[in-house]
């Protein structure tokens, strides 16, 4: 499946995940914790680090989802007479979130995983790491199946009627991704279980 | 003790029987399993695979119970209908060693084994491919090799060729009869099963007949003609 | 065993498939994405603990930076958002979903809306709200009165998940939890 991890090979993808977590997780505590100012500062460091690696467009992309929550924030601000604080807001916001998609970016989703599990590894009695990494890899294996049985099912759907899709459509995912989770036992138990 | 035995198996659903009084004893290298779309073909070979305990009964597999998962690794192996529901693997290295990392085989050595049975089949680069990408005939494949880098001594292969076009059936099936393992194919398309050394033919979960093809398979014909005939097919 | 983990990985990738299916119609003409509605079916449908462990699983694998929200997002990003606080309480809403539904002696349509109501909507804004205020830098009461634009949208796939809940236990009796 697609990652979110650049394609272009960075100088950044050979620094170690942990260390990049680690950074970011100082970044963002400062960012709170610091006055308004700083977060154009904040802002300006993951900007510097794209345009130097070469990132910048495809960061900038990752903006987009972000764009209206930022102006509906500062209209909000506006009405309230509130509008320096407003702008504090969304930089700030925008310095966060450009900061963890950097990481995200450069990071490979094994790298991450593997950060991931050594994080866990205090629940290791209650979940096996073991098994997280099985749950991992089934998620991984069956969004697509799943977008794929949705989107047959959305054109079973539009090839019998002229409205929009409706509530059985969930239903019919849902018993889909039901009866797969039978099926998926049952292979998992014939090549040994999870033990 | 060796091959797999049943003796006396019935298996209810829900209250509803599935399978009745089933006794065989099974030895051949190669057998068929036909029937009519809910004879109870694929539950009888779950039962086999110890997917599904008998209501009543005993199954034993090379001597053991289907419930010793460890034994039944060893002895059996299933080829699902639908391989979509048995890829469990999001890449194909992944899917190929996992079995022999359940049977005990440390990880590296798994892959280890997994890329050379691949590059053996001629298809090293499909190490790093996600198993979505695949065609259907190309998954049907990837489970086949999946289980037979376990090494089971029994094969149950669950229509193995429904979904095939016929250039890729007719590599599967030369490749299923050059296997050394002894096979079980459950197909209701007599002309899948015309070579094998034993027919089981399944009626609404009995065995209606048990003999080498050349015995069973030209009732079985005659029959699915006679049914296909008449047009108020009730129980379709 | 193997039955827990499956459900739980593929409830998983269903809130993630229900993020990637054309907007569908919630009956009020406002088309709105699906995937708040997959996480109060991971509580009816899963129960509680089965249910949050799935939707844990999902936020974990987003975070991780797999683009599992709707409209492509994820990453460690999506928990900078103003929206954070939404997703935060989604592991719990699906528990209180499912834990609500276990009191209940049979599924039904009422009680399986007010389930997804309690966790889904409530559990859900008790998070979410915090979330915005401390992000856009706003009051918590402003934050709330906000945040209310979204919640008629909510009660709408309340009431989807109550139907899709009842036609899969009716459809799989045994499957579902309660």
């Amino acid at each position: 499946m697609l990652t979110l991890t650049s394609s272009r090979h960075t100088a950044l993808h050979d620094w170690s995940a942990g260390g990049k977590l680690a950074g970011l997780a100082v970044f963002s505590v400062a960012l709170f914790a610091l006055p308004g100012l700083w977060s154009l500062a904040g802002l300006g460091l993951p900007l510097a680090a794209t345009l130097a690696l070469g990132l910048f467009p495809e960061w900038l992309r990752l903006f987009r989802p972000l764009v209206w929550m930022g102006l509906v924030i500062l209209a909000w601000h506006g009405l309230t007479g509130t509008a320096p604080e407003g702008l504090t807001a969304v930089l700030r916001m925008f310095a966060a979130f450009g900061a963890a998609n950097l990481v995200t970016m450069t990071t490979r989703l094994t790298d991450m995983q593997a950060v991931f599990l050594w994080l866990a590894r205090p629940l290791a009695p209650v979940i096996p790491p073991a098994r997280l990494a099985l749950a991992m890899a089934l998620v991984i294996r069956f969004v697509p199946v799943l977008a794929l049985r949705a989107d047959q099912l959305s054109q079973a759907w539009r090839a019998r009627s002229p409205r929009r899709i409706g509530w059985p459509l969930v239903f019919a995912i849902t018993l889909a991704a039901l009866d797969d989770a039978e099926h998926v036992a049952e292979a998992l138990q014939a090549r040994g279980g999870t033990e | 003790m060796s091959g797999i035995h049943l003796n006396d198996v019935s298996l209810s659903l829900q209250g509803k029987p599935i399978l009745t009084g089933i006794d065989l004893h099974l030895t051949e290298a190669r057998i068929g399993l036909i029937g009519r779309n809910g004879s109870g073909k694929t539950s009888l070979l779950r039962l086999m695979a110890g997917l599904v305990a008998p209501t009543s009964g005993r199954v034993t597999v090379e001597g053991a119970s289907p419930t010793d998962r460890k034994a039944l690794l060893r002895s059996l192996g299933i080829l699902f209908q639908n391989p979509d529901h048995q890829i469990l693997f999001p890449t194909v290295i992944e899917e190929l060693s996992f079995g022999l990392i359940q049977q005990g085989v440390p990880k590296a050595q798994a892959q280890a084994r997994a890329r050379d049975a691949l590059t053996a089949e001629g298809r090293a680069h499909w190490e790093k491919a996600a198993t979505h990408t695949l065609s259907q005939g190309q998954r049907q494949y990837l489970c086949l090799l999946a289980l037979l880098l376990m090494a089971p001594r029994w094969l149950l292969l669950d229509e193995p060729f429904a979904a095939l076009d016929l250039p890729t059936e007719a590599r599967l099936r030369r490749r299923l009869d050059a296997l050394p393992q002894r096979l079980i194919t459950i197909s209701h398309a007599p002309a899948a099963v015309e070579r094998c050394d034993r027919v089981l033919w399944l009626e609404q979960g009995r065995i209606r007949a048990d003999g080498p093809p050349a015995q069973v398979l030209p009732e079985f014909r005659a029959q699915m003609a006679r049914i296909g005939e008449a047009d108020a097919d009730t129980d379709l | 065993m193997e039955r827990s983990l499956t459900r739980i990985a593929l409830f998983a990738a269903l809130i993630a498939a229900l993020g990637l299916i054309p907007k569908i119609d919630m009956g009020i003409g406002v088309p709105i994405t699906a995937q708040t509605l997959g996480v109060m079916l991971c509580g009816t449908i899963l129960g509680a603990r089965n249910g949050a462990l799935a939707v844990l699983l999902f936020l974990a694998l987003t975070a991780l930076g797999l683009p599992l929200l709707s409209g492509g997002r994820g990453g460690i990003g999506v928990f900078t958002s103003a929206s954070a606080g939404f997703l935060i309480g989604w592991p719990i809403a699906a528990f209180v979903t499912g834990a609500l539904m276990g009191w209940m002696k049979e599924v039904s349509t009422a009680g399986t809306f007010n389930a997804a109501v309690a966790g889904g909507i409530g559990v859900v804004y008790l998070f979410g709200v915090p979330g915005i205020a401390l992000v856009a830098g706003k009051p918590l009461v402003e934050a709330f009165w906000g945040s209310m634009v979204f919640v008629p949208g909510d009660v709408v796939k309340a009431g989807i998940c109550a139907l899709v809940t009842v036609a899969v236990a009716r459809a799989r009796p045994g499957l579902v939890q309660a």
